[in-house]
């Protein structure tokens, strides 16, 4: 496993912060399982993707399956901490319109307190 | 000579267990165990095989065994002993021989015929329960023995005849009533398996046994032993020990056969994976008496057996499944291959490196009245899943193509339909793009990689875009539009090209993608420049590069 995230909270907030790489199979199925333990507790969540390493296709459908189900169950996730090229791979995948993505940690958090 | 039959762990003295004979004699038939030797025959009454003829002597032959092989050997008889026809004094004998003891014809005998492999395990295991040994041998040394033979049926994968064989011999071992072996399933659950009386009649019914003892047995991983209920103080809660009035019950859990991976591991600290149940009723038919060492050897070597025996189940189904999944494989391959059409006004080609692992890139080209229409697609994830998917989205996409629906809409449909389906996190990236005979270019991009348009030895990335396919049930598509001329082309790649790595981990990338589709724009040069780049590193994704050069419109 090539994954590890880490859990703390801020405010309501919880900040889930990512390590490496989020591939198609073991990783992105760690991921979602965790995210989802994470979401039946708390409603908002910011997912800091700046030790993310790599992300596969299968990695970010996991993202977006993870973010459609939170939203409709009524909680929510912010990203920050994105590099360059997860930047462009939701540029180019036009999932920068579908994610909320701040510059930092702190403005993810706050934007939930606002 | 003493009995022969006495447990031996050499392979030597285990593959001479239990030769059969097969005697005919006025034309009926009977199988003879030779269980011991020597094995004797002749006209005297005290003898293995009688035959009341006085062409046979009263001494006329016997079978000994020696080192794990037969040998027929005839005691100076009048009429001869014969082995497929010829007269021997002393000869070893194979499967299938034939032997007359001097009235040919009338009576004979076929040793271990090889028919009886055909028999199921379950006959030749209960021939093996019902051999008689000589009386020093110990209910142990028995059971070891049936063992030891059941183990080497036991590749036959007959689960269910393995258990109720085992039943048959447990109960005759240790005098109960009745014997039952539990498993669990998938689900944990424990599931009546087998059950066998003492008259050798199958048992369907587990409601009269105690559950109460069962679950204490398999919960706490270890022996459960009512000797006399009669006597035992605490009975609350074992209302089936009262209401059937079971007065010996024991329970012995089945464990898995542990690989020892640490020195302090404890032994015999196996997963569960059933548990073996005998009770009797009466007081006399105590089986206390039972040695408590033959249970634990039941036990052990059942779960051994069943686990064995579950582990060719689980090959045999694998195999098929094996057989299942390359012939879906060839399906995908021949449903993947394009013809690609022909067409006065531009040329296709379409080119695809295939990593190790089966891709999800497709690429498809339908030519219809208003024009020539390429898609390339890349699903995410990689295997039989995404190779499903692929194969789901190209249908789709051809055959509302050749039904002449517009781009978009046929999209917008394959999106719903993916994700009407909810499958779970699996989408598709993908480039449609329909060229008309008068160089309009219309395509979709749905979260592709952009595609490239050569034009003059320039290359423009236009940066229209949509979400991916099968991600969001409410996303909505737009195309886009280009003129092209003679001489341009549009390149498409999937994203295996942009993102091929070298031995440092650098991507291939857009702008070398860009350089060299610049300076030609040709497929072979564009997959040439990868693989020069990668300099050998495997790639970790399929590459897949389409490249449409548009000629003009001709006359």
């Amino acid at each position: 496993m090539t994954l590890k995230t880490d859990t703390r909270t801020d405010g309501g907030v919880t900040i889930v912060s990512c390590n490496g790489r989020i591939t198609f199979g073991d990783e992105a199925m760690a991921l979602r399982e965790n995210l989802k333990k994470i979401l039946a507790e708390s409603r908002q969540v910011v997912l800091n993707l700046g030790g993310v390493t790599y992300i596969d296709s299968g990695g970010l459908g996991t993202l977006v399956g993870v973010y459609s189900s939170a939203r409709a169950a009524g909680a929510d996730i912010k990203l920050t901490g994105l590099g360059q090229r997860l930047r462009d791979v939701l540029q180019i995948t036009k999932l920068v319109t579908v994610f909320e993505v701040y510059e930092t940690e702190q403005q993810a958090v706050d934007a939930f307190k606002r | 000579m003493a009995t022969h039959i006495t447990h031996d762990s050499s392979p030597e003295a285990g593959s001479s267990l239990f030769p059969q004979f097969v005697l005919v004699q006025n034309g009926e038939q009977r199988t003879i165990i030779i269980d011991h030797s020597p094995f004797t025959v002749g006209r005297k009454v005290d003898k293995d095989v009688v035959v009341a003829d006085p062409r046979v002597s009263r001494d006329h032959a016997m079978i000994v065994s020696e080192n794990g092989r037969f040998t027929v050997v005839d005691q100076g008889s009048k009429h001869g002993t014969f082995v497929n026809g010829e007269r021997v004094d002393r000869k070893e004998l194979e499967g299938n021989d034939r032997l007359e003891f001097g009235v040919r014809d009338v009576v004979y005998a076929v040793f271990n015929p090889s028919h009886s492999a055909s028999n199921t395990a379950r006959e030749f295991l209960s021939q093996i329960a019902e051999i008689k040994l000589s009386t020093d041998t110990t209910d142990l040394e028995k059971l070891t023995l049936f063992l030891e033979a059941a183990r080497r049926l036991n590749t036959s994968g007959v689960l269910d005849e393995i258990l109720v064989t085992l039943l048959d011999v447990t109960l005759k071992l240790t005098g109960a009533e009745r014997g039952f072996v539990f498993l669990k399933n998938i689900s944990e659950d424990l599931r009546l398996a087998a059950g066998r009386n003492s008259k050798g009649e199958s048992l369907l019914d587990d409601k009269t046994i105690s559950h109460s003892i069962l679950e204490d047995a398999i919960k706490g991983n270890s022996e459960f032993l009512i000797t006399d209920t009669s006597r035992s103080l605490d009975l609350s809660g074992r209302q089936s020990v009262v209401a059937f009035d079971l007065r010996t019950v024991i329970c012995v859990p089945l464990r898995k056969a542990q690989v020892q991976t640490s020195r302090d591991a404890p032994s015999g600290s196996g997963e569960v994976i059933g548990a073996l149940y005998v009770d009797s009723r009466f007081a006399s038919r105590d089986i206390s008496a039972v040695g408590s060492d033959i249970l634990h050897v039941v036990a052990t070597e059942a779960a051994s057996l069943i686990e064995n025996a579950r582990l060719v189940q689980a090959e045999v189904a694998a195999r098929r499944y094996q057989q299942e999944l390359s012939i879906a494989a060839s399906i995908q391959q021949k449903l993947m291959t394009v013809t690609i059409p022909e067409v006065p006004f531009a040329r296709l080609y379409g080119k695809n490196l295939s990593c190790k692992e089966i891709g999800g890139d497709f690429f498809d080209a339908v030519n219809t009245d208003d024009g020539l229409t390429v898609v390339l697609a890349d699903v995410s994830g990689k295997g039989v899943s995404a190779a499903i998917l692929a194969s789901t989205l190209q249908g789709m996409i051809y055959s509302q193509l050749s039904a002449g629906m517009k781009l978009v809409d046929i999209v917008t449909a394959v999106n719903s339909y993916f994700t009407h389906k909810e499958i779970g996190e699996k989408y598709a990236t993908l480039v449609i793009a329909k060229l008309q005979r008068d160089g309009e270019l219309e395509y979709v991009n749905c979260g592709h990689v952009p595609p490239l348009l050569v034009c003059n030895g320039e290359v423009i990335r236009p940066a229209h875009g949509n979400l991916p396919v099968g991600l969001m049930a409410e996303a909505t598509y737009e195309s886009d539009k280009f003129q092209l001329h003679s001489g341009d082309r549009l390149v498409l790649v999937t994203d295996g090209v942009t993102e091929a790595e070298n031995a440092s981990g650098e991507f291939f990338d857009n702008h070398r993608l860009e350089k060299v589709a610049a300076e030609s724009g040709n497929l072979e040069q564009i997959l040439a420049a990868v693989s020069v780049f990668c300099a050998g590193t495997p790639l970790s994704d399929d590459c897949t590069v389409v490249d449409l050069l548009y000629f003009g419109e001709q006359e």
